[in-house]
């Protein structure tokens, strides 16, 4: 087996595709619950204006919630795989907007309660959410990447074949 | 296909905007939010926090400078305190000023019930007690003017309203004794800024000190209710830089639950 068979393999792939959407909905269940605290965390980024923050705060974690169960009972798969994937890019923009700026703030990815770290944790906890983000973004890619191979597979299958009656 | 994958994408965020808003109809007072919310500093950045060092224990001598132009911690009449809000009346989105009813005699915080000792009293020697008020007196120019730990002792002490800007899960796990609960982020804001007004409908009262307080360090929930209250003419409004942690190092008076 290639490396590419590996890497695009059912298998693989079905595994991915329950891990990032049981990831969103874990995600998305605190925000859900404390809507305030998450517009809370939101507006802390300082990157949006006013009138956006609460819609936003409010929105956010059903577009997640909706999108994790797409991916985990295998429906709508692929706009909830573009969706995660322009959330998960806007997070990492967010966050490097901020660590550029020095701005140490709490992600709020998973939890909305402030957490009471130094300036100098958070930074650090900052890098972290990139590199995890970067990590969801790599499943997004083997997502798209398996089903891209999937649908050649089958393409090249129906010429060798013909359509079916 | 593409097509239909993007009305997908559209059809996922409509439903997520009306779940977001059928359920915002429904939560409670606490977990709901305002539509649009009130941040008048929502795009500005913050300066970089300082690593703050413990709270001093006691008020500097009265007068003295501070450190910096940003040394918020010294103890000095209002007048000469740094740290001040934005120099343009604050318009308050939703709070409506309502008729005048007849003022509240009794202002003042009754004592709650203490559950930590009193605050111990600064080796330095405190102004006369009849001074204390005399040194805050409003700002009508400014939303706000932030105080040291020992400037809210010395207003506590006198009996002068305090609000709680955090939320009020936080309130009700321990609060500064005789504050009430007046979280920024929850949608009753307005409306407990609009009893308030009409408990002190007297531009007298209305300019009777208030001290407001979060959680110290970083956090602007008490900066963000000043300028909410400055915008319906509480000229008087003192922000407790320090907060509620350095509270309770000084074993300031404790109290928990949903009530003063």
């Amino acid at each position: 087996m290639t490396a590419r068979e590996a890497l695009t393999h059912p298998w693989l792939t079905i595994r991915v595709q329950l891990a990032l959407g049981a990831i969103f909905v874990a995600a998305a269940l605190p925000k859900l619950s404390d809507p305030p605290s998450f517009a809370h965390m939101i507006y802390n980024y300082r990157i949006l204006p006013a009138g956006l923050i609460n819609i936003s705060s409010l929105t956010m974690p059903w577009v997640e919630i909706l999108c994790g169960l797409a991916l985990i009972l295998g429906i709508w798969v692929r706009p909830a795989r573009w969706l995660i994937t322009l959330l998960l890019v806007t997070f990492m923009i967010a966050i490097s907007i901020n660590l550029l700026r020095g701005n140490a703030i709490d992600c709020g990815c998973f939890d909305v309660s402030a957490a009471g770290k130094t300036h100098a944790e958070r930074l650090h906890d900052m890098w972290f959410v990139l590199i995890r983000d970067a990590g969801m973004l790599l499943m997004c890619a083997q997502l798209a990447w398996s089903e891209r191979v999937r649908r050649t597979e089958v393409a090249h299958t129906d010429r060798e074949v013909g359509p079916s009656p | 296909m593409l097509k239909n994958s993007f009305a997908r994408v559209v059809a996922i965020i409509v439903a997520a905007l009306v779940l977001a808003v059928v359920s915002n109809g429904f939560a409670s007072r606490q977990r709901r939010l305002m539509l649009p919310g009130y941040y008048p500093n929502a795009l500005r950045v913050p300066p970089p926090e300082r690593e703050t060092p413990p709270a001093p224990q006691a008020a500097p001598p009265a007068g003295s400078a501070p450190a910096s132009a940003t040394d918020t911690t010294a103890s000095l009449p209002p007048a000469t305190a740094t740290a001040i809000g934005n120099q343009t009346p604050v318009v308050v989105s939703t709070a409506t000023i309502a008729p005048a009813i007849p003022p509240v005699k009794e202002t003042h915080v009754p004592a709650a019930t203490a559950t930590q000792p009193a605050i111990a009293p600064a080796p330095v020697p405190a102004p006369p007690a009849a001074d204390v008020l005399a040194r805050f007196t409003p700002h009508p120019d400014r939303a706000y003017v932030e105080i040291s730990g020992a400037d809210a002792a010395a207003l506590h002490a006198k009996g002068v309203l305090f609000l709680d800007a955090r939320r009020t899960s936080v309130y009700e796990e321990g609060h500064i004794a005789g504050a009430r609960p007046f979280s920024v982020w929850e949608s009753d804001v307005d409306e407990k800024v609009n009893a308030l007004f009409n408990e002190r409908s007297d531009p007298r009262e209305q300019n009777l000190p208030i001290v407001i307080y979060c959680s110290g360090g970083a956090c602007e929930d008490s900066h963000m209710l000043s300028e909410k209250l400055w915008g319906i003419q509480f000229n008087n409004i003192y922000v407790y830089k320090d907060g509620f942690p350095d509270w309770q190092k000084r074993g300031g008076a404790v109290k928990t639950g949903g009530q003063p």
